[in-house]
């Protein structure tokens, strides 16, 4: 209880920035907006900070902690609770917008005089405050009124920069398809309500499962579909790369770090409490999906040169990742392996708080460069670690965090993913015995590439030389900035070498999930070494990992100091080809980076590639070469326009009952009055 | 009021109740000689009447059921109702100059078998309102039967007439039907809902008294159906 009223403060904390968007006079308002602006971001932090304490202190504790408002109308109660799954995901919540309020400090400083920071302040306090009562509404309206408001803040913060086109396209893709998804929600929330006679959460724990067949099908596939949009799965991502490079850079980081994890937290709502334990097609339908959305996801970003779509596309592998996670733990339920179930639902959850840890710290660090170099267009980066080292470092960690390399966050949690899919090898069902071997060397092919993508990624834009005079003069960021990517930072770390300690915290979601504590078999070795807890399984160990890596780096030092010493000590030139000096031109770029995967899995991106030479004598001395290359956007092209096209067909024959005459108009209200009344009679 | 308690005939529920279906009748018909008539100064003369009886129904039931403040609505239904709506509509007339003939689209003897064949609906749909377990205090489903039929015919002339201003007329009959099911139903809604109400009825007539001289500046008609124009 105490920490749901510390929680309440922190919102109230951050609803206190509202009074930051009101100042008429440009010249007179700019040092008070200064000071709001810091007021703004000051106290959502705050809020963020109690917010996280709360959600930490609630974590441990048996029984979920309610609340509610004493007014509200019948089917309609302003109930908030706190149980383990919130407040899990309220912790990844606050610890992510603590550091993005420290980093909009400074961020929002560079926008002095041009913009009003006011307004995005405003929003995204109100971002804040909605994404929490996402997390904890315990009520169906009550929840989808939380989800409007996030979605509808998030839209305004989206389209902050409104005056470019491309962002105005984004802002309204992203309201259009989050409102089909809201609307497939309101379907799946009704027909649960009727069947409960409520739409309390608390009276809805399993009750999905008692509905007959075709209606739980039904109800899986609106849930799936309408927290799908707001997740990002493949084929409903259309929105998020269009609408997270759009945003300032704060926002994208919250964006792709958190407002994406609602859909996920929807999900585990719905699959391991509402549903008992759905049908064994449904989790397989899950896995499926989020194997196509991890392998498409990273195969799109591989080809981005714009570092923030880049970071979008990586986004959607990463929800990918979290939903293989969630779909073999429906899968071990349904075939009744409830240990693995754990395994693959812990490991889901943690990719979701390292996937927000992470992800935002990469945006923060895409909005430095940004920031610095006004481009988000890799290609014209290069060098930025001589000149920005704290943020190419923070870049760094989050790379390594994202490509699942050890020791850090990302590779306990797909390292955990491994280990369910693998405990699937043995089973004795037919299907299962198929998809999950499948299932793991798809993920294994993921990750690969996420790597590759982020070495292209890490090194086109911090390596060698600038491309351009805007990176040659780019300037380290902020303090407050490097601050809060110093935060996540460490934060990536601490989840990856402190992963044993923080496994316990999954405990209190098994056992409301599943009925039982799963953690224990997780560690192993003193608490230093992670196991599968399989006869089968693997171990681990996150923290040998790093002290082997420590000793490693200093070996070289070591064989320098027996033998190297007396040795004698040449330095030249780079072979610069018989060219006259190296210059940026001689540098990878990323395009020719990712040329290789472009042509293996052509099949899939179509490429169109146009080269024109410009050539006096011979066509072997160009005097100016024109290259453009593109990949072919399959979904917008194969599934969205179609289905657009079938809209606007659909929509012109329907327009003959729109005749715009007043006198038609009432007439189809009477004809449906009197209908209605009948039918009224009659039932 | 002590003189009227005196009277023994005054007192039996079983005569208050014919009264009222007396006067829900006549209602009935003044609705279906409004499809009939085809001048809209009668038209509007009608609706005063009608709006007239209607307090009559509201007054009968205050004082069969004790319920003082639905007084409160019946007076306030003679003075809006009954005597300025239709002032202000009469001025409206001869502001705006038009015709006083209206032009209904389907013709009148098939428009009175149409509000004929409302009428069997509403009953139908107010059959299934009738409780006659419910006691003497029950006003029978005739009056609620009207209320709905009341309700439909408003409804159907508003379809029926081009005129912005026969239309004002149609709703505001519509609406007294809903008054009229209002109060046979709950013996009288809270009093604040009902003032609410009348406000309603108002600023509805001026507002759409506006609008309609505004139609005809525009347009040059209050033909409605050349409305069609503005569509995307």
């Amino acid at each position: 209880m105490g920490g749901l009223i510390a929680y309440l403060a922190g919102a109230v904390a951050g609803l206190a920035g509202l009074g930051a968007p009101r100042r008429p006079h440009r010249q007179a308002r700019s040092r008070v907006e200064k000071s709001l602006c810091h007021w703004a971001f000051g106290l959502a932090l705050a809020g963020a900070l109690l917010e996280a304490a709360a959600a930490a202190a609630a974590i441990g504790q048996p029984a979920a902690a309610t609340w509610s408002l004493p007014f509200g109308v019948p089917f309609f109660s302003w109930t908030v609770r706190l149980n383990a799954l919130s407040a899990y995901f309220n912790l990844a919540l606050g610890v992510l917008s603590a550091a993005v309020s420290i980093y909009s400090l400074g961020y929002v400083r560079g926008m002095e005089g041009r913009r009003n920071a006011g307004v995005l302040g405003f929003f995204y306090n109100i971002l804040l405050l909605s994404l929490t009562l996402v997390f904890t509404a315990a009520n169906a309206f009550f929840f989808l009124v939380a989800w409007e408001v996030m979605a509808l803040s998030a839209y305004c913060l989206v389209s902050f920069e409104h005056e470019k086109e491309e962002t105005r396209r984004a802002g309204i893709v992203f309201l259009i398809m989050s409102h089909a998804g809201t609307g497939l929600l309101l379907i799946a929330f009704l027909m649960l309500g009727q069947a409960g006679g409520t739409l309390d959460f608390a009276a809805w724990h399993h009750l999905a499962s008692r509905l007959p067949a075709w209606e739980q099908g039904t109800v899986f596939v609106l849930f799936l579909l309408g927290f799908g949009v707001k997740a990002g799965i493949i084929p409903l991502h259309v929105w998020l790369p269009a609408a997270h490079p759009v945003a300032p850079s704060n926002i994208s980081a919250l964006m792709s770090g958190i407002v994406i994890k609602t859909g996920i937290y929807g999900m585990a709502l719905v699959f391991f409490d509402f549903f008992a334990i759905p049908p064994m097609w449904a989790g397989m339908v899950v896995l499926g999906v989020g194997v196509v959305s991890a392998l498409l996801g990273v195969l799109y970003a591989l080809m981005e040169h714009d570092l923030k779509r880049l970071l979008a596309y990586h986004s959607i592998e990463n929800i990918g990742i979290i939903l293989i996670g969630f779909g073999a733990a429906l899968v071990f339920r349904a075939l009744g392996h409830p240990a693995l179930a754990a395994i693959a639902l812990i490991a889901g959850l943690y990719h979701t708080m390292n996937h927000a840890i992470f992800k935002g710290l990469l945006f923060l660090g895409a909005g430095s460069v940004l920031h610095a170099t006004h481009t988000r267009n890799m290609e014209e980066m290069g060098g930025l670690i001589r000149r920005m080292p704290v943020t190419a470092l923070c870049f760094l960690v989050g790379s390594i965090a994202i490509s699942g390399l050890p020791p850090l966050n990302g590779f306990v949690s797909e390292w955990l993913t491994y280990q369910a899919l693998l405990g699937g090898f043995g089973s004795t069902q037919k299907l299962a015995r198929v998809v999950f071997p499948i299932a793991g060397a798809l993920l294994a092919l993921t990750a690969a590439l996420a790597a590759a993508c982020f070495v292209k990624a890490f090194g086109i834009s911090f390596l060698a030389l600038p491309r351009s005079e805007k990176a040659a003069e780019a300037r380290e960021t902020a303090l407050s900035m490097r601050i809060g990517m110093g935060i996540l930072a460490a934060g990536c770390v601490a989840l990856g070498l402190g992963a044993t300690w923080f496994l316990p915290i999954f405990d209190p979601i098994t056992e409301q999930t599943m009925g039982g504590r799963f953690s224990a078999m997780l560690i192993a070795g003193n608490g230093f070494v992670l196991s599968a807890g399989t006869p089968r399984g693997g171990t681990v160990s996150t923290a040998e990992i790093a002290a082997m890596l420590v000793l490693l780096t200093a070996l070289p030092g070591l064989f320098w100091l027996v033998w190297g010493r007396s040795s004698r000590r040449a330095a030249g030139p780079t072979w610069d080809c018989g060219l006259p000096g190296l210059t940026a031109d001689n540098q990878y770029t990323a395009t020719g980076f990712s040329k290789p995967i472009r042509m293996i899995f052509s099949a899939l991106y179509r490429p169109r590639r146009e080269i024109q030479a410009e050539y006096e004598v011979s066509p072997y001395y160009p005097t100016a070469i024109h290259f453009e290359s593109e990949i072919e956007p399959t979904f917008e092209k194969r599934v969205y326009d179609p289905f657009l096209e079938w809209l606007l067909r659909v929509s012109r024959r329907l327009r003959a009952v729109q005749a715009g005459s007043i006198h038609a108009y009432l007439a189809y209200i009477f004809l449906a009055l009197i209908a209605l009344l009948l039918f009224g009679v009659r039932g | 009021m002590h003189l009227l308690q005196n009277i023994d005939f005054l007192q039996a529920p079983e005569f208050g109740e014919k009264m009222i279906t007396l006067m829900a009748a006549f209602v009935l018909v003044l609705q279906i000689a409004m499809v009939g008539q085809r001048s809209l100064i009668m038209n509007i003369r009608v609706f005063g009447t009608q709006s007239f009886l209607l307090a009559g129904i509201a007054a009968a039931i205050a004082w069969y059921n004790h319920a003082p403040h639905i007084y409160i609505a019946a007076v306030m239904t003679v003075l809006i109702k009954a005597i300025l709506v239709p002032i202000l509509l009469e001025r409206l007339v001869d502001r705006v100059d038009i015709r006083h003939e209206i032009e209904p689209i389907v013709n009148t003897p098939l428009s009175i078998v149409i509000s004929g064949g409302l009428t069997l609906v509403a009953y139908t749909v107010a059959e299934s309102f009738y409780h006659p377990e419910a006691g003497p205090a029950s006003l029978g489903h005739n009056t609620l039967a009207v209320a709905i039929s009341v309700f439909l015919i408003g409804f159907f002339m508003m379809i029926n007439r081009r005129k912005a201003l026969s239309q004002v007329l149609a709703l505001l009959t519509l609406e007294n039907g809903i008054f009229l099911a209002a109060i046979c139903l709950t013996y009288g809604m809270p009093l604040i809902v009902e003032l609410g109400i009348f406000f309603d009825v108002l600023v509805a007539v001026l507002v759409l008294g506006i609008l309609v001289y505004q139609i005809r500046e525009t347009f040059d008609s209050m033909d409605v159906s050349k409305l069609r124009r503005l569509r995307g």
